[in-house]
């Protein structure tokens, strides 16, 4: 299956800069648009996904693989899941480096590629989880959940990683901290149930940032949590 | 029969499949790791192995891909537990009828300067691993799977510096020929058997279909045996398996003979069944001979560049008379010295020399990260030049590719010193025309020592290709027959050794006006004399004109490509006055500066402050005009008027004033210092450096001289960084939940360690409440926050 390629609104590149994209001027704009075009250029999307049996269980969610999804969030959002599809997508290193090299030469253009980079990890995940949810006929979704999410501890990266054979396969690694890189990159899980579900939208709800957060400011989200 | 032997063998050497597809099939689960099978299910391995042997492997590879500390840590078992017994069983199944290698795959973290594992630690982590497949009698070690040069080269470092055992290195490409991490198969081969491989190639990702351009590639570049294990086929991305029969992959790995390929193996998705049909395939093909020429080149991780044509080293990230550059070694400004990069190779230079040598400064750690800074903005080839050769050691330890040495001269000690490191680290030396006695006025006396050094190099293992003359540019004004006989050196060097050339060409114009026009003339003139590597400041424009004239003149610029896209837009004076800057405002356009400021016109607020020094002292214009602008902005800011984006562009626009500002002042006796400095720091573990940049942005337009570590910066360094500096106020900021731990222990080290500093943090996942609890003095919500703590604890 492969991607279609990147087109990132430059709006959304702005509301991830944290300016609402009403109030942004031509030259703003302008700039924004530009690093939205680079970035779809140099990103380079990879992916890599497996579906697993899943129970409930008192400490968390059991994986058929054996690994244990901890944590009463992530129980309660799979309630009426009778499967899970872990995927994890990365931009690249190549992203990475783009951002890195404007950092030292011009920091506004820098914000915008970084927040460019989070606008398509964003739109990449969209276009995976619909090629994915084709996959699975008749079945219903909750939205998708990462690690960071709700009580689902960041530590569990290098495990995902590790079920998808990601760092062989696509590239993506997780540091010690936990941290993914190349940078722009997500995990994901994303519930199959077999009846339909109650939807609910992701929100900024369990996150730790939320009164401070300049993306929420602007009428949008950071992707990462 | 020993590796060696093997390699000698006419026919092609049989590798062995797939090992981890293997042991799924034999119940292996999911995500565990498959290491363990050496002390959980010994039979399993026997049976695997024993089946590659019958299949017809020559060389079997141990289950130890993955036997490193990192990735062994979730499974509670060390290397030294689980390399010996995966080493022997391969061992006992071989019988004799096989050898036996440690496979070494990746650690399954990234390296600096994408990732966060240092250099030295995955050495370390490597070595743990050979030493104990050394003593469990391996015979051979196979890196596997690199897709990340810096870490190949980390692994082949650790086995070549605690076993003697053969190795042989593969990395995995992508459909386009490269790694995931950019790595072309050129800059793999350079590299690798710069180090001292005994064969390289490919595994991994792609299917047997795919290796010819990778091959291809591979020989160009390289003299080694080439070994090819591919996947069976190009793989599902849900897992599903691999899309090649073992009749298909059979036949297209028979092909490979043509293209000279010596050793043949799979990866993923192959069995036994693969590996005996390629054996009755590859049955009695001869491996055809194609001679090879590497010619001269160095490389980066990610770009090589042959020297078949003149190359532009630029010089400028150089101390050597040059004010800002030492300040900014000084204050450990690396950003200035990555815009120098920058600027450099968008100016055309094709290699950076790098030389941080300042006596007040350590030198070797600055070169350290330097080199890996450098490294992580640019694809350029380096110039590794420092008088010291343990600082060239360091550098060359850290650098990725194959590097250049500025460099050895004729003097014994010197190449005694120098050239080890050179063959060890795989680089390109530049050999200075000089020795004890000076620089010797005699072309015969230069070409002399020139073939003294080159001997010395051949004999140390450098191939000849690698050496580099640099006949030394003697300043014309001091002596005036000085360079009519560099050029008579660099022709001799050129026709009579048959070097590649190099030559800093700006020296020869001290003292003398119009010194571009000199630079410009003397360059063309060395290069039709065989100059092959000039060291010059590519971004004056007449020396890149040089340049791309000379290529566009010998037909190396075929149908003028180059020279058209350079200049084909153009308008060229011949005049020698310089034209006035082109910023200049059109009329009618004049803005008052902090209007300007506020508006984040960057390119104009330069040309005002400029206009608004002729009326005014410029300290008045940096209180009265473009502090309040920023104060409005600021403020503006923070009551949601204007968004960050608005507020970066002001700072950048008030940043280009300050600029015009600061060169008037460091005019003048007294002028003024930066305010402060701070220390800033994105804390270890973490990598988003983002916010911590733009905070600096904004307190040094409000005249603080900021000291930036970076990211991922350990406590122990910020604790230096603050003392060396002696800074009244550390900014510490961290992303994640995760990294906040390490934003606590540089505090707690601070504070045990009594430095008289107050501590700022900010960061996404902090709370004011968190800040207190973590014993910081300050917490600040944004940039601008940072800056009205800059003020009320500095001033």
């Amino acid at each position: 299956m492969s991607l279609s390629a990147l087109s990132i609104d430059e709006n959304e590149g702005l509301r991830y800069m944290g300016c609402p994209p009403e109030r942004a001027d031509k030259a703003l704009r302008e700039q924004a648009r530009l690093a939205c075009s680079r970035l779809a250029q140099t990103a380079r999307p990879r992916w890599a996904w497996r579906c697993f049996d899943v129970t409930a269980q008192a400490e968390g969610v059991r994986l058929s693989c054996g690994l244990l999804l901890p944590g009463r969030d992530l129980r309660h959002h799979l309630e009426l899941c009778s499967r899970a599809i872990i995927f994890c997508v990365t931009l690249g290193v190549q992203t990475d480096e783009l951002i890195r090299r404007a950092q030292s030469q011009d920091m506004l253009q820098s914000l915008a590629l970084d927040c460019a980079a989070d606008a398509a990890v964003e739109q990449v995940c969209d276009q995976i989880e619909t090629q994915l949810q084709g996959k699975f006929p008749g079945c219903f979704f909750p939205y998708r959940y990462s690690p960071g999410y709700g009580d689902l501890p960041l530590a569990l990266q290098g495990e995902l990683l590790a079920l998808l054979d990601a760092p062989r396969r696509v590239g993506l690694t997780a540091s010690t901290s936990h941290i993914l890189i190349p940078r722009k990159s997500v995990t994901a899980i994303l519930g199959v149930a077999d009846q339909p579900i109650p939807q609910f939208s992701r929100s900024c709800l369990g996150c730790p940032a939320r009164e401070n957060c300049g993306y929420r400011k602007s009428g949008g989200h950071c992707g990462i949590s | 029969m020993e590796f060696h032997e093997l390699l000698k063998s006419k026919g092609p050497i049989l590798l062995d499949g797939g090992m981890g597809t293997m042991l799924q099939a034999k119940g292996l689960r999911m995500g565990e790791a498959p290491e363990l099978a050496a002390l959980e299910h010994p039979e399993w391995l026997l049976e695997i192995h024993r089946a590659y042997v019958q299949a017809g492997s020559q060389i079997l590879c141990a289950n130890t891909f993955g036997a490193n500390r990192e990735k062994l840590a979730r499974t509670g078992k060390t290397p030294g537990e689980i390399i010996p017994p995966s080493i022997a069983l391969a061992k006992k199944a071989a019988a004799g009828r096989a050898l036996v290698a440690l496979d070494l795959g990746p650690i399954g973290q990234l390296l600096e300067p994408t990732g966060l594992l240092p250099f030295e630690t995955a050495v370390d982590i490597f070595k743990e691993e050979v030493r104990a497949a050394t003593e469990a009698g391996a015979d051979l070690v196979m890196i596997e799977t690199m897709a990340d040069l810096q870490e190949a080269r980390a692994a082949l470092l650790a086995v070549k510096e605690c076993c003697a055992l053969p190795v042989m290195v593969t990395m995995t490409y992508e459909e386009r020929g490269r790694t995931f991490l950019g790595c072309s198969p050129a800059c793999a081969a350079l590299t690798l058997e710069g180090m001292g491989a005994d064969a390289i190639g490919v595994n991994c990702s792609l299917g047997p279909r795919e290796m010819p351009p990778l091959v291809e590639e591979l020989t160009r570049w390289s003299t080694l045996p080439i070994a090819i294990k591919p996947n069976a086929g190009l793989p599902d991305p849900g897992g599903g398996g691999y899309d090649i029969t073992p009749e298909e992959f059979a036949e297209s790995m028979a092909q490979l003979t043509d293209l000279g390929v010596k050793l043949y193996g799979g990866c993923c998705g192959t069995t036994p069944e693969y590996i005996a049909l390629l054996a009755r395939a590859l049955k009695g093909k001869e491996i055809r001979q194609i001679p090879r020429h590497v010619p001269a080149a160095v490389c980066s991780a990610t770009r090589a560049v042959p020297i078949d044509r003149v190359r532009v080293i630029g010089e400028r990230i150089n101390p050597t008379g040059k004010k800002a550059m030492k300040e900014a070694l000084k204050q450990e400004n690396i950003d200035y010295m990555l815009g120098q990069a920058l600027e450099q190779t968008g100016a055309g230079a094709d290699i950076l020399d790098i030389n941080v040598g300042l006596p007040e400064i350590d030198e070797r750690a600055m070169m350290i990260r330097v080199v890996k800074a450098v490294q992580g903005v640019t694809d350029a080839p380096l110039q590794l030049d420092s008088t010291r050769p343990q600082v060239l050691k360091d550098a060359l330890r850290v650098y990725c590719g194959k590097a250049i040495v500025n460099s050895v001269n004729g003097d014994e000690e010197a190449l005694e010193a120098i050239l080890p490191l050179v063959k060890k680290y795989g680089a390109a030396v530049v050999g200075l025309t000089l020795d004890k006695n000076g620089i010797p006025k005699s072309t015969q006396a230069r070409l002399d020592i020139a073939r003294r050094i080159l001997n010395r190099a051949l004999a140390h293992g450098i191939r000849r290709e690698d050496v580099y003359i640099d006949c030394l540019t003697l300043t014309v004004s001091a002596e005036p027959e000085g360079a009519a006989q560099t050029l008579e050196a660099l022709d001799c060097v050129h026709r009579e050794l048959g070097l590649k050339t190099v030559l800093g060409v700006s020296n020869i114009s001290f003292g003398l006006p119009a010194r571009p026009l000199i630079n410009q003339n003397f360059l063309t003139m060395a290069m039709t004399r065989g100059l092959d590597l000039p060291i010059i400041n590519p971004n004056v424009d007449a020396m890149m004109a040089a340049v791309r004239s000379y290529h566009l003149l010998m037909n190396i610029d075929t149908d003028a490509r180059d020279f058209i896209a350079a200049y084909g837009q153009a308008q060229v004076s011949t005049s020698i006055t310089t034209s006035a800057p082109s910023s200049a405002p059109a009329p009618g356009t004049s803005r008052d500066l902090g209007e300007l400021v506020r508006a984040g016109l960057k390119g104009e607020a330069g040309e005002a402050a400029r206009a608004l020094l002729e009326q005014r002292a410029p300290l008045d214009v940096v209180d009265h005009v473009l502090i309040p602008a920023l104060d409005q902005v600021g403020a503006d800011f923070e009551a949601g008027r204007v968004f960050l984006p608005q507020l970066i562009q002001a700072a950048s626009a008030a940043q280009a004033a300050f600029e015009v500002i600061r060169a008037r002042l460091s005019g003048q006796p007294g002028a003024q210092e930066g305010k402060g400095p701070i220390v800033l720091a994105t804390v270890q573990g973490d990598i988003h450096d983002i916010g911590k940049n733009i905070v600096k942005v904004l307190l040094e337009n409000y005249g603080y001289t900021v000291i930036d570590l970076g990211r991922d910066v350990p406590p122990q360094e910020v604790l230096r960084a603050a003392r060396q500096h002696q800074a009244p106020l550390v900014g510490l900021s961290a992303l994640m939940t995760t990294t906040l731990g390490s934003m606590a222990d540089t505090i707690a080290l601070l504070r045990r360690e009594d430095v008289p500093c107050q501590v700022v943090v900010g960061g996404a996942v902090l709370t004011p409440d968190y800040a207190r609890q973590i014993g910081a003095d300050f917490y600040a919500r944004d940039a601008k926050e940072s800056v009205d703590v800059a003020r009320k604890v500095i001033g």
